[in-house]
This record gives C-alpha cells, sequence and structure tokens, in this order.
C-alpha cells in the first residue's frame, strides 16, 4: 500500500483524468449553448447512447474511425432536433421531454443494435482510437505524458472549451443565444428568431454530445452496450450548472469527474482495500456534493425552461 | 396634402375568436405626435404590434411615408425607420447597453462583435440628446428612468424616424414626464414623428398634436387636439358612457389602528435595503393611498405586511400584536387580505378551477375541511355563492382559473380576500392592467371593504386612484415615507413627493431633471 | 395516443423486417394464453402501480423523481435484512419489514427532496445519481457482507423464511396477497388526494408564490413530498421481495423506476388511471417477453413504446393548454422572417 503514492501514481491518475473526463466535457460544452438559449436537455443521457450505437456501427461497417465520429455526431444533431422540436414548437415540459428522449434513446439504440448484429457469443469490437503524441511536448518528463499524449478527440475537447468561450462572448452568434435565454421577448423585437436560434443551440448540443458518445463506443469501450453511457449525460448536466454555463469552468467540473473515475480505476487495479462498489459510486457522489455546492448561488438564465410564445403578455 | 409619415387602412388582425383590430384607419402626420388613446384591451397595443411587425394583420395595408410596405417582421419595420419604446423593457438585465443595443444588427466585424465601435456611437448619440447613458453598464444596475432612456437610445441608433412610444409614463413620477415630453417634442421639431400610446387623458391634452381613439377594436375618430378639447370629451369617446369621476365617499370616522409600521426596515433581493425607517398608521375605517413610482419599496413593504420578507428592523403591528417575522399563515389568521401586484403568479394558482382557488388561503378550516378531510360540496357552494356576490364571469365553478380574462381574475382574488371581512387589506396596485368598467368595480368594493370597518393601505402608481379612493396620502421614494398629505390634495403637490422632494421643502419650484 | 406508440412501433417491426401482427400477437399471447401468464401480468403490475403512485405524488409537486428505482432498491435492502438479522415472530417481522422498508424509500427520496428544498439542487440529477448509488450499494452488499454462504458465490442474498413469504393466492402462479396490500394503498391514494395534505402538495405544485402566498411552507412540502414519493417505492421493494423474489439479487429495480414515470404521466396523476396503466405496461412487459422468444423481435421495442407514449402523452398536454386554434392560427399568421 506504501509504494502507490508514487510519481509514476500520479502521473498517471492525471493522465487518465484528462482522458475520462472527454466524454463529460464535450456534452456539458454543447449543454451550454443549449442551456443558454434557455432550454433544459435533459435527453442527453439518451442521445449518447444513440450517438454511441450509431458511431460503433458506421465505423464497424466502413472500418473508418472518422466516418464513425461522423455517424455519432449527425446521429447527436437528429436526436437533440427532436428534443427542440418537442421543446420549442410543441412547448412541452423539457424535463419529461428529456426522460422520455432518454427512454427512447436507450431503447432505441438497443433495438437496432440487436437487429444488426442479433445476438453473438463475443460482443463485436472496433480497433481502438490511436495516441497521437504532440511532438516536442510529449517528451517532457512527467507534464508530457500527463498532457501531450492523448488520442486526437481528447484534444479537441479541451480546444473546444476554449473556442466555445469565444464564440459565446465575442461572437454576433452567442450575443444572440445569451439574449434569446435571458429575454427572449427582446430578442424577438430586435429581430431575432428565437425559435431558430434556440434550434440551433440545441442542435450544437446534440452534435457535441453525439461526438461525445461516439468518443465513449469507439475510443473508450471499443465497443457497445446500451447502459455503457452510465449517467455521463445528466453528470454533465450537472457539470454546466457547476460552471455557471461558462465553457471554461466547464473543463474544471469534468476533471472533477475525471479524477472520480480514474481514482476508482486505479484503486481497483491496485487493490485498495475498500470494496469496489464505493469505489464506483464516487463519481455519482462527487456530482451530488458539486451540483449542492453551486446551486444555492446560481442564477439561471432568466428564460431557463420557459417556451417562448409571442402572443404571451 | 397632408404628408403621412404613417398610414394604416383598414387594419384587421383576429386572435382565436377576437377581433383585435377591426378595419382600423390610422394615419400619422409626419412632424407630428399622434396620441392612440383606449381603454385596457381596446386594441392599441395590437395596432402597434402590427405596425412593428410583431403581428401580421389579417387584412389592410401599411403606408410609410407614402410607400406601401409590407411590415413582416420588427426588421423589416426597423429598416422602414420604425422604432419602439416598449411599456414592458425589452432589455436583458444580465448584459451590457451596448450589447442590448447591438442585438439585432450586422456587426462590421462580420461574426464579430464590434462592442468598442459601437459604444462610441452610443456615447456620441447619448451626448447629444441629452440621454446620460453609460454604455458598459449591466441593465440591472441601471434606474427604470435609465433603461428606459436606454430603450429610447436605440431606436435612434437603429435610425428609427417614426417611434412608438408604448405607456411610457407609467413607470415615471409627474416630473419625469414631464422631462420625457420635453425630449419628444424636441424630437418632433428635429423631424422625427411619434406615437404615444396611452390611456391617460391629461397626456393627451398636454403633449399630443392629434389623437385616435379606439374602442372595442374600432377606430372610432381620430382628430386634431385644441384648447378645446376636453377630458370629458375624451373619455366618453374612449368609453362610450360617461365614467364615474368622482367616488365622494361618505365619510367614516376611522377607529382604532389595526395595522402600524414603526422604523420598518426592509432590504430586497439584493440585500439592498428597499424600506428604510418607515412608519405608518392605518385604522379601521379608512384608506391610506400609498402613492409612488413603481421599484421604490412597495414590493418589499407590501410582503413585509403579510409575513412573505423578513423585516430587518422596526416593528409592525396588526390588530395591537407584534407581527414583524411571523410567517404569513399568522397574518392570514388575524385577518390580513392581501392583494397582490402579481396576480398570475401569486394571487392566483392558475392551473387550480375557481373554486379551489377561492380557498387557498382557508382550505385547512371548517367548513371546508374538517380533521384534514376537504368538503368539495361545501367547497363549490361557496364558489357559487362567490360567483355571484362578485359577478365573476365564469361558466362553471370548476373552470380553470388560467382561461378567465384578467378582470375576472381579478375578481377572483377580490372574492376571496373581502369575502371574509377582514380587519386589514393590503391591495397593490389593484386596477392595473384592467379596463375601466373592472377598475370601477374594483374600487368601489374598495370602498364598501372601507365603510365595514377594514383598515385599508392602497399601494398605487395611479395618482387619480389614490385621490378618488384615500381618506389620507403617504408616499413613498427609495424606501422612505416622504410626508403624509390630506384628502383633496393635487396630483402636482403628491408627484413632487413621489420624486423625493420632502414635505415642507421648497415646493413651489418645477424642476427638470 | 397509446394506439400512436403502437402504429410507430409497427412500423419500426416492419422496417426492421418483420410481420407486425405477428409481433402483437405473440405479445398478447404472452399475456394471456394460459392463467399462469395472466397472473404474471397482476404479478408485475403491483410494484409498477407502487411506483408509480410515488411518482406521482411528486410530480404533482412538479418534482421530477427520476430515481424511484434507486428508492425501490433501498427499499428491498432494509426488506431483507429485518427479515434475516432480526429474530422475531413472523408477523411482527413481516411489518417491522413493511415499516423500515417504508422508511428507507423514504429517506433516500426524503433525501433528494432535503437536498433540493436547502440547496435548489435539481432533483432530476439527484434522485438519479441517488438511484446509481443505491444499485452499487445493493451489488457491494450481495457480493459481500450478505452474500448467502450456501449460494455458491452467486451475488445474491440468503433466503428469508417460509413463514415470512406472503401467500400465494394460485396454485402453480406466483400471485401472492401482497396484490390486497396494493389494492389497499391505491384507496389510500384516493383518499390521500383529498385530505389537506394532499391540497397542500398540489398547491405547491401550482408555483412557489402563490402558495407561500397561501401560507405554505414550501421547503417543508418539498421534503413530506418526497419522503411519502419514496416511501412508495420502497413499499413496492417489500412486496417484491416478500412476494416473489425472497432474498436479494442484484438489480432488483431493472427499469422500474422510468416505466413508473411513463405510467404515472399515462395515468395523468391520478390513482385510478394509473392502476388501469400499470395494468396496460405489465402487459407489454409479460407479453414483450414471449415477443422476443418467438418472434425475435428484440424486448426493447416495450422500451421503445413507453417512450413513444411519454411523446404522446405531453404533445396532448401541451396542445391542450393553449387551445389547439390559436396553436394553429399561431402557424398560419406568424410566418415572419
Amino acid at each position: 500500500m506504501d509504494n502507490i503514492f508514487t510519481a509514476t501514481f500520479f502521473v498517471s491518475i492525471f493522465a487518465s483524468t484528462i482522458r475520462l473526463a472527454t466524454p463529460i466535457l464535450l456534452t456539458a460544452l454543447g449543454e451550454i449553448y443549449t442551456q443558454r438559449s434557455g432550454i433544459l436537455n435533459l435527453g442527453l443521457e439518451g442521445t449518447m447512447t444513440m450517438s454511441a450505437m450509431a458511431g460503433f456501427v458506421c465505423a464497424y461497417f466502413s472500418k473508418n474511425l472518422f466516418i464513425g465520429f461522423l455517424g455519432g455526431i449527425i446521429v447527436g444533431m437528429i436526436c437533440s432536433a427532436f428534443m427542440a422540436f418537442l421543446s420549442i414548437t410543441v412547448r412541452a415540459n423539457q424535463v419529461i421531454a428529456g426522460t422520455a428522449l432518454t427512454i427512447l434513446g436507450i431503447g432505441f439504440s438497443s433495438f437496432i443494435y440487436r437487429i444488426i448484429f442479433g445476438i453473438q457469443k463475443l460482443p463485436p469490437q472496433v480497433e481502438s482510437l490511436t495516441k497521437f503524441d504532440i511532438p516536442l511536448l510529449s517528451s517532457i518528463p512527467y507534464i508530457g505524458t500527463i498532457f501531450f499524449q492523448h488520442n486526437l478527440i481528447v484534444y479537441l475537447a479541451y480546444i473546444l472549451a476554449v473556442f466555445s468561450w469565444i464564440v459565446l462572448e465575442k461572437t454576433t452568434f452567442g450575443l444572440n443565444v445569451k439574449a434569446v435565454g435571458e429575454h427572449p421577448r427582446a430578442a424577438d423585437s430586435k429581430g431575432i428568431n428565437v425559435s431558430k436560434v434556440r434550434y440551433t443551440a440545441v442542435i450544437i448540443g446534440g452534435a457535441f454530445a453525439g461526438l461525445s458518445g461516439a468518443f465513449m463506443s469507439i475510443a473508450y469501450m471499443n465497443s457497445f452496450s446500451d447502459t455503457m453511457i452510465a449517467g455521463r449525460g445528466f453528470i454533465a448536466v450537472a457539470v454546466v450548472v457547476f460552471a455557471r454555463w461558462n465553457p471554461l469552468r466547464a473543463m474544471v467540473g469534468s476533471l472533477l469527474f475525471g479524477i472520480a473515475s480514474a481514482l476508482q480505476i486505479r484503486f481497483q487495479a491496485i487493490g485498495v482495500p475498500i470494496p469496489n462498489q464505493f469505489l464506483l459510486m464516487l463519481p455519482y457522489l462527487v456530482t451530488i456534493i458539486a451540483l449542492i455546492t453551486v446551486s444555492k448561488k446560481a442564477e439561471f438564465p432568466s428564460a431557463y425552461t420557459k417556451p417562448y410564445s409571442r402572443m404571451e403578455r | 396634402m397632408e404628408k403621412f409619415a404613417v398610414e394604416m387602412r383598414n387594419i384587421t388582425k383576429i386572435f382565436g375568436h377576437l377581433k383585435a383590430n377591426d378595419a382600423v384607419d390610422f394615419k400619422l402626420r409626419e412632424n407630428s405626435i399622434n396620441g392612440l388613446l383606449g381603454e385596457n384591451g381596446a386594441g392599441k397595443t395590437t395596432l402597434m404590434n402590427v405596425l412593428y411587425g410583431l403581428y401580421r394583420q389579417e387584412e389592410g395595408e401599411i403606408y410609410i411615408h407614402g410607400q406601401k410596405t409590407d411590415i413582416v417582421s420588427p426588421l423589416k419595420a426597423i429598416s422602414s425607420g420604425i422604432g419602439m419604446v416598449h411599456q414592458h423593457f425589452m432589455l436583458a438585465r444580465p448584459l451590457t447597453v451596448v450589447e442590448n443595443i447591438m442585438l439585432g444588427r450586422k456587426s462590421s466585424r462580420g461574426i464579430f462583435l464590434d462592442t468598442r465601435k459601437v459604444a462610441a456611437e452610443i456615447r456620441e448619440l447619448s451626448d447629444r440628446y441629452h440621454l446620460m447613458v453609460d454604455p458598459y453598464a449591466r441593465i440591472w444596475q441601471l434606474s427604470v428612468g435609465q433603461q428606459q432612456r436606454v430603450e429610447i437610445l436605440t431606436t435612434i441608433y437603429q435610425g428609427a424616424n417614426i417611434l412608438i412610444l408604448d405607456e411610457p409614463t407609467a413607470v415615471l413620477t409627474p416630473q419625469e414626464a414631464e422631462t420625457l415630453f420635453s425630449i419628444l417634442r424636441q424630437m418632433r421639431d428635429d423631424g422625427k414623428s411619434m406615437i404615444l400610446i396611452t390611456h391617460k387623458l391629461e397626456e393627451i391634452l398636454s403633449v399630443v398634436d392629434d389623437v385616435t381613439i379606439l374602442r372595442d377594436g374600432k377606430m372610432i375618430s381620430s382628430f386634431k387636439v385644441t384648447p378645446a378639447t376636453t377630458k370629458e370629451e375624451l373619455s366618453r369617446l374612449m368609453v362610450g358612457r360617461d365614467v364615474l369621476f368622482d367616488f365622494n365617499p361618505a365619510a367614516v370616522k376611522p377607529g382604532k389602528e389595526r395595522l402600524g409600521m414603526k422604523d420598518l426596515r426592509v432590504k430586497n433581493d439584493k440585500g439592498l435595503p428597499a424600506v428604510n425607517n418607515f412608519s405608518l398608521s392605518v385604522s379601521e375605517g379608512e384608506i391610506v393611498g400609498l402613492a409612488g413610482v413603481d421599484g421604490n419599496g412597495q414590493k418589499e413593504l407590501a410582503e413585509a405586511l403579510t409575513g412573505l420578507r423578513p423585516a430587518e428592523g422596526g416593528k409592525i403591528f396588526i390588530n395591537g400584536i407584534e407581527a414583524e417575522n411571523k410567517p404569513p399563515v399568522f397574518f392570514i389568521h388575524q385577518g390580513v387580505a392581501h392583494i397582490p401586484e402579481d396576480r398570475q403568479n401569486m394571487g392566483l394558482a392558475m392551473g387550480f378551477c375557481v373554486s379551489k382557488n377561492l380557498i387557498i388561503k382557508r382550505f385547512c378550516q371548517q367548513p371546508y375541511a374538517k380533521n384534514g378531510v376537504m368538503n368539495y360540496k361545501n367547497i363549490k357552494n361557496h364558489a357559487q355563492k362567490m360567483i355571484q356576490d362578485f359577478q365573476i364571469k365564469t361558466n362553471t365553478t370548476e373552470d380553470i382559473t388560467r382561461d378567465l380574462s384578467g378582470g375576472n381574475q381579478q375578481k377572483v382574488i377580490l372574492a376571496r380576500e373581502l369575502a371574509d371581512e377582514p380587519s386589514v387589506l393590503i391591495a397593490n396596485q389593484p386596477t392595473r392592467g384592467l379596463d375601466v368598467g373592472a377598475t370601477e368595480y374594483v374600487r368601489s368594493r374598495l370602498l364598501e371593504a372601507r365603510s365595514k370597518g377594514a383598515a385599508i393601505l392602497l399601494i398605487s402608481a395611479d395618482i387619480e386612484e389614490i385621490i378618488q379612493l384615500s381618506d389620507r396620502i403617504a408616499v413613498i421614494y427609495n424606501g422612505e415615507l416622504m410626508g403624509i398629505l390630506p384628502k383633496g390634495s393635487q396630483p402636482e403637490t403628491i408627484g413632487l413627493l413621489m420624486m423625493g422632494k420632502r414635505q415642507g421643502e421648497n415646493t413651489g419650484v418645477k424642476e427638470n431633471q | 395516443m397509446v394506439s400512436g406508440a403502437l402504429l410507430t412501433g409497427a412500423i419500426l417491426i416492419i422496417i426492421s423486417g418483420n410481420d407486425p401482427i405477428a409481433a402483437y400477437a405473440a405479445l398478447l399471447e404472452g399475456a394471456f394464453s394460459n392463467s399462469y401468464r395472466i397472473s404474471e401480468t397482476f404479478v408485475k403490475a403491483i410494484p409498477l402501480m407502487l411506483m408509480a403512485l410515488g411518482v406521482s405524488i411528486a410530480f404533482k409537486n412538479q418534482i421530477w423523481n427520476i430515481g424511484a428505482g434507486g428508492q425501490f432498491t433501498i427499499g428491498t435492502i432494509l426488506s431483507v435484512i429485518v427479515c434475516l438479522y432480526f429474530k422475531l415472530p413472523p408477523i411482527p417481522t413481516i411489518i417491522l419489514s413493511f415499516i423500515f422498508a417504508f422508511i428507507g424509500g423514504a429517506l433516500w427520496g426524503g433525501l433528494a427532496g432535503w437536498l433540493k428544498a436547502r440547496f435548489n439542487a435539481n432533483e432530476v440529477i439527484t434522485t438519479l445519481m441517488l438511484d446509481y448509488i443505491a444499485t452499487y450499494l445493493l451489488a457491494y452488499l450481495v457480493y459481500g457482507p450478505m452474500m448467502d454462504p450456501n449460494g455458491f458465490g452467486y451475488p445474491q442474498s440468503a433466503v428469508i423464511e417460509k413463514v415470512l413469504r406472503l401467500p400465494k393466492l394460485i396454485v402453480g402462479g406466483r400471485l401472492h396477497t401482497g396484490i390486497f396490500v396494493a389494492i389497499a394503498i391505491l384507496f389510500l391514494m384516493l383518499l390521500f388526494w383529498r385530505s389537506t395534505l394532499g391540497f397542500k402538495i398540489e398547491l405547491a405544485g401550482q408555483g412557489n408564490d402563490v402558495s407561500r402566498y397561501a401560507g405554505i411552507d414550501n421547503k417543508k412540502i418539498i421534503v413530506i413530498t418526497m419522503l411519502l414519493s419514496g416511501g412508495l417505492s420502497g413499499i413496492a421493494g417489500w412486496n417484491e421481495i416478500h412476494g416473489i423474489h425472497f432474498r436479494l439479487m442484484t438489480d432488483l429495480a431493472g427499469s422500474y423506476g422510468s416505466i413508473a414515470i411513463v405510467i404515472a404521466l399515462l395515468g395523468n396523476l391520478n390513482p385510478l388511471g394509473i392502476a388501469i396503466s400499470a395494468y396496460f405496461f405489465s402487459v407489454l412487459i409479460v407479453g414483450g417477453n414471449t415477443m422476443q422468444n418467438l418472434t425475435g423481435i428484440p424486448y426493447s421495442l416495450v422500451d421503445i413504446i413507453q417512450g413513444l407514449i411519454v411523446v404522446f402523452v405531453i404533445t396532448r398536454t401541451a396542445f391542450r393548454t393553449e387551445s389547439i386554434q390559436t396553436f394553429f392560427r399561431k402557424r398560419r399568421y406568424q410566418h415572419n422572417g
């Protein structure tokens, strides 16, 4: 037990943290756009499951991982377009719509997967996404291993975080999204198409979730099962609140989840005398605690979950 | 030939079964101010929303400066030179002034915002028209008057030469309104044309060149305003009958104090002081009118007086008992009735049927419930009686409250609060948004409650209402009591106090901001 | 609307290359073709109805209790603990087990309620996280301290004694006297909504402002709502242990939690509506297994139908609160850029 706290241990924990945080970060970033525009998308769990399945299927049959990711992104966008339809056009209760979508997404993905692959003894697999060591930087002792020896999608996720911050703060589109989430009537009176902006924000969220789901099946597990997302879709929503809708802070929140997961895997491998199940509980406990610490003072976008209608006074 | 900035011909706009605008003709002369007058629900805002492109008319045409224009969206209206200053500000609170003004326009930097450029332009315009606004301030930091100026600035920035102003003085003191009017007159002389939506007769007489009167969706009359035009004439056209201007309540001898406030201090949601060292007493059988412009602490005061908000200091007395910081149930049991400002979110459970809404404060008590079990038969009977007594227009007692009109919703609240002959009544903006008929009714019931011995605190931004109904008039400004005036005081005197001039100070001079 | 979902399901079946008539026929056969199967439809309906009743209490207060499965699981755990470790005569043990199951489920739900009242923590996330935690707790117990010493290493607990098991109602079937408990609770729920507490919960669900105005202590009511909501799921767990499983195993809750939500919504949050919907779903589930065996159509079709039903229900509700007329007029007359 006394040899676990070595440098190697820490390096591998931190490297794992960054990698494990990736699916949460990607989904959370997308959900930030969505929630900033005033929509709460709780169907991400189902969307990610569908994208994981789609991504896996595309990658498996095309033998091309890139096509797999593309498939995942497209399916993610379709799923969230449906959520957008229910929330914006039908103006249904967003919490229930999201829950319905999760049920549908998980059911559908399992259904289609079974139709395509049937029941097999050994679950079909996809080859792994190779690591891409950033030249020079990855050779730095310790730091190099932690930060610069990941696969492309991991790097992409963190780049997208910065990119999203720029979009939201410095572009017209970002301003429109924020306005629509704060005061849709004001945006409408200035000629902004509230529905269009919201649809766009939700579908962007779906694209991110789609990439995340595909990442889970292609790069993380190399296979598909309908329970593989294991609550990450909901944890991402918690991270969004924890990050107070800021993409840069979302990185912090995702890393927190990443550490909990990394510790769980590492401790299990080493044989730390804590029962495995308690370690598995860790990410979910951390999520609850993180949520508690921020929710009291969180300033939700004013139009949060309120459907917009020009007729209403 | 007269040149018209705007000509709307035969406009018809329908919502469901309701003809909000019925073949309306409207003309705005160039370089003039046209007052669009009518009661609530007459169709004024709807007509202007059609002009601004928020609604699309079923029938009719619009001509801007003589050109036939199809206004399909606010964007089209803006590009045609039309700007709108809304009654409820269209400003996103966490965003800055620049960001709000930039909304909807094309940036000079493509997809990136050109904040600095716009801020400089705003500063320039703000100086030119004496509008004094800091471009980088966030909206929640600005006062109501400042926010309105941001709204005006926005329209000017967008290049509007036709301005629509929707009840702009609803949130201003008489003096601030006068300042606004002088800005409008200057803009008119500068070449702009303006439409002023209002239901206030004094404004028509003081600032407007032409008046157009709408009633029940139809255009009734349109003419030039001259010194000979009278309030009576306008109101008769507006309402279709002679309106009761004088209630002349019978003198009632006030009894002992039922509601008392001593050095009351209350904080608002942001933690800042909203009510400061407020002392006031209301006796049995009297109406004390509390006049004040929206946002000077009335909401926090009313909530503290009904247990919905804690008091930081000072005392509240209900029927002689100390009541500050007690929970709402205490006030309910003491017979404190509360007609809240926010009818739909606080005063009513919109998804409940009428009969349930009538007993939401008394559902634990007999005869509505016994030993924890509800008696729906009694509840329904009670509802039937209330519907009759208070003339609530609804099909059955089980109708969902959301489906009732605004006036009838307010009657449900009235019925609930007045039926048990409360000892204290706090009425906060009880006639806001109601048409003349409903307004008359509410005011008469308030007077009736007064004659039955209720101690009533009437909080209102409507000076006319205050003058009509109050035995004594108090004025609140910045959370402080500015003074107490006797019955029969002049609107100007009250208005000065509302603006912050304490009683006894130099009240003879009219001030411009 | 249910028919809409079934129709869509039929289309899916066709797309997958199968015959929808055969599929639905297999489903009905699976549910009704013999007395065992018919009794199974009632067996499955019991926990579903109880959990849906629990979920409906939360929903009436606009609290979205998504983690009823976790509350169910805690109920099962406490039931078995009482049965295995408390040495008392049979009747007191059964009653104590019932009480502990209720309290366990109540506390698990109440915790999420308290977190919402005190910290404004979103209950969708907290109830769901607690659901995962409860599932892992169960796994820990059956792989660890509570593993049956005579169980050949299977992840399950020892069985509860025969005297503690609820007697069967029919020969050759699994239907047990627990159904009477469920029906009793159904009637209690009908009375509950006529009580002042029920009224308080409904009023609280109408909005924070109006309920505070009317004198309701919202924070207290949130916690009470979740205590009751979780408690009912806990009772569902008790029922399953004493009537069907008699021991702890991994993942006893299955997807009961999400099905309960669908049933509650389909039943319009009304106890009788819930009872009928619960039975309907039970038929789907019992028949669905047979459908999978006979036609090869994956059981997940039933999940899809569930999800579709929710979609249709909320679409219908959204149409109701604004009249269809206004909706269509809006679409026609508001097409501005």
